[in-house]
């Protein structure tokens, strides 16, 4: 009997910050919490609190969430049910340590949670990722290696955009759209950052491959337009 | 590049294609090019028709095929639709049209995109929150894309559909019909060519239901029907998943924050498209945002770097207009304004109506646009032009809902920079501009 009190109390406890919180307001009513982000973080952590309560308070760490909020929400990345929310509250939180958080998920997740994780980090344009977002471009389930080829074009870095090149002859025929993605938009970033022949490179590459149609139409409009703009790119 | 009217019943594309070919010229680059010719393989002989699928149909994208089937050069051949129900709704209204059985029905739009490579183009009507990764999905697939509006839920959202339609050469239009219709036109172009003298504001109209600030709630969680029926993965798209419930289903998705983009986006997806358009901020979006204390943004100023305000109008009580959607342009000399159910534009005064309407021919004889959203588009899916409502038009309008809304939620004026598309020193603001997606649905 005394130990059902203890765990009474003990759920009590964890549950408290949400509790708190529904009473002042419930969460789904908040629309944005300044200053609240110490019992939104209690909230997250609490594995006690209803689902829709840790996914507002998620929400709301969109918003508010700083650098104190990066672990508590990266440990729900391998939450079934919560992994996309705690996505959801770390993608635009400016914190660095967001980017540390996300890449060492890439080991610790699967299946459709690493594929988000993936996307969130080719959205951060994490550059520090492509190296183990490299290593998943092969030997994965295809909606892993789909992600990886579209987030690293994201990225748009010179080694980003060769891992891709590399990966492509060997693709499956369920990725290639994806790898193909994933180049045409580093051929972006790479024009943007003056290497304008390595994104023409590319280009003619992609123009002469067999690859579906309007890949071929839009690799060959891009390398155009490159020739036609003025300066030679590094 | 001079743009070309509708094809002439005496020149089609094949005559064209010959006459390249005799005139020798290698490197001409036809100005009225059969989409399969510029996307498929070489071997496949061009058509005079568009084969088009519809996606996500439900009433208003039924309005919408009520235009696109009578055109005598479109044929829709497929429906695709996470809900049974619809499908077999649309696949009847189409057998019907074309006399036979042959519309086929998918459930599933990634399935659909990458095995139906015959298909030219789609009909994109899901509701706000599937229209940019519907249209990227599918103009990465090689299609082109009509998409209702609300086009995009975000600034970021938006961004990719322009990159991707110029990714891979895709020709797009967003639904914001009335960019198509003479008396908003004239309305546009009287401002536009200087005849209300100069423009200092133009007024916008907004929806006169629900609020900036949307809902986070869920409604009651209901027994999940089969994935046959309603695959609710597929619904919720990239949305944060919650329990099902048919009413969101049946349309009840308005005002929640998730699924839609507020009584600001609701109706401003016209009528800032149609505001600047006629002061020349197409291209654009608005500059400063000032914060009204009511919930719905009603009386908001956003000013663009041109210098012009634009004022965002409920129009409850005000009567601007006699009819939705409108917007009013008011210059030193005049004034013009356009809104559902007018035959006319009203106007500051009468002479102005036999300008206007020279105007607009002037303005039909220099695009060769033709006063018929989907024949535009339809149109350019042919000439590879760029449509009246391409993907720029969309997307700096809807940046300029998108920071109205954020204006709204934060409680406080915010400036924007539509160079850089973020906001101007402000982090929280930006935190904004993008949502997180839900896997698998992330483009």
């Amino acid at each position: 009997m005394s130990r059902m009190i203890v765990s009474c109390v003990a759920l009590l406890i964890l549950a408290a910050p949400a509790l708190a919180l529904a009473q002042e307001q419930p969460l789904a009513q908040v629309t944005f919490a300044k200053g609240d982000e110490a019992k939104l973080i209690g909230i997250v952590k609490s594995a006690a609190a209803p689902q829709k309560d840790r996914a507002d308070a998620c929400r709301l760490l969109a918003v508010v969430g700083g650098k104190d909020a990066v672990a508590p929400l990266a440990a729900l990345l391998a939450d079934e049910k919560l992994s996309h929310m705690a996505r959801y509250g770390l993608e635009p939180n400016p914190d660095p340590s967001v980017n540390v958080a996300l890449r060492d998920a890439l080991g610790k997740v699967k299946g459709l949670h690493l594929a988000g994780v993936i996307g969130s980090l080719g959205v951060r344009k994490d550059p520090q990722a492509v190296e183990p977002l490299a290593k998943l471009l092969t030997g994965q389930e295809c909606v892993v290696k789909q992600a990886a080829a579209r987030a690293l074009g994201k990225i748009g870095t010179v080694d980003a955009a060769k891992s891709i090149e590399g990966a492509l002859p060997g693709v499956d025929d369920c990725c290639k759209l994806a790898f193909c993605e994933g180049l045409l938009r580093a051929t972006e970033g790479l024009a943007t950052a003056g290497h304008k022949d390595a994104a023409i490179a590319i280009c003619d590459k992609l123009s002469a491959a067999s690859v579906p149609p309007q890949v071929r139409l839009g690799a060959s409009k891009k390398a155009k337009a490159l020739r036609q703009q003025p300066g030679k790119g590094l | 590049m001079s743009r070309t009217g509708p094809l002439s019943t005496t020149l089609n594309r094949r005559q064209v294609l010959r006459a390249a070919a005799a005139a020798g010229a290698a490197s001409f680059l036809p100005t009225i090019i059969p989409a399969r010719a510029l996307g498929r393989d070489g071997a496949t002989a061009p058509s005079e028709r568009i084969t088009m699928a519809g996606i996500g149909i439900g009433s208003r994208g039924q309005f919408d095929l009520g235009w696109m089937l009578p055109e005598k050069d479109v044929q829709f051949v497929a429906i695709c639709d996470a809900r049974k129900a619809r499908r077999e709704a649309v696949k009847r209204i189409i057998d019907q049209h074309n006399g036979n059985s042959d519309c086929q029905m998918y459930p599933e739009m990634r399935e659909f995109l990458a095995t139906r490579t015959d298909i030219d183009a789609v009909l994109l009507a899901t509701g706000d929150r599937w229209h940019a990764l519907g249209a990227i999905l599918a103009m990465r697939s090689g299609k082109d894309v009509y998409s209702e509006k609300p086009s995009c839920m975000t600034v970021a959202e938006g961004r990719a559909v322009v990159e991707t339609a110029r990714r891979y050469g895709r020709i797009y239009q967003t639904g914001v019909q009335r960019l198509s219709e003479p008396h908003h036109v004239i309305a546009i172009e009287l401002a536009r060519q200087g005849l209300l003298g100069e423009i200092k504001t133009v007024r916008c109209h907004i929806a006169p239901w629900d609020a900036a600030e949307m809902s986070h709630a869920w409604l009651p969680a209901e027994p999940q029907p089969s994935k046959e029926v309603c695959d609710w993965d597929a619904w919720l798209g990239p949305c944060p998943w919650r329990p099902y419930n048919s009413s969101y289903v049946r349309g009840q998705w308005r005002n929640y924050y998730d699924f839609h983009t507020s009584c600001i986006g609701e109706w401003g997806a016209h009528t800032f498209a149609q505001g600047q358009a006629g002061i020349d901020a197409s291209y654009t979006s608005g500059s400063e945002y000032h914060y009204v204390k009511n919930d719905s943004g009603d009386g908001m100023h956003v000013k663009f770097a041109n210098g012009i305000t634009m004022v965002l109008e409920r129009d409850r009580e005000k009567k601007i207009w006699h009819g939705s959607c409108g917007m009013k342009f008011e210059g030193t000399e005049g004034w013009a304004a356009a809104a559902d159910s007018y035959s006319e534009p009203e106007l500051s005064s009468a002479s102005l109506l036999p300008e206007g309407k020279k105007l607009l021919a002037e303005y039909m004889e220099r695009t060769g646009r033709p006063m018929s959203h989907v024949r535009n588009f339809f149109d350019c899916v042919k000439s590879r032009q760029q449509t009246v409502a391409n993907p720029d038009v969309m997307h700096h309008s809807m940046s300029t809902v998108h920071a109205a809304n954020i204006c709204m939620w934060l409680k406080r004026d915010v400036k924007f920079d539509p160079v850089n598309e973020k906001f101007v020193n402000d982090p929280e603001a930006d935190r904004f501009l993008v949502r997180a997606q839900r896997e698998p649905w992330i483009y």
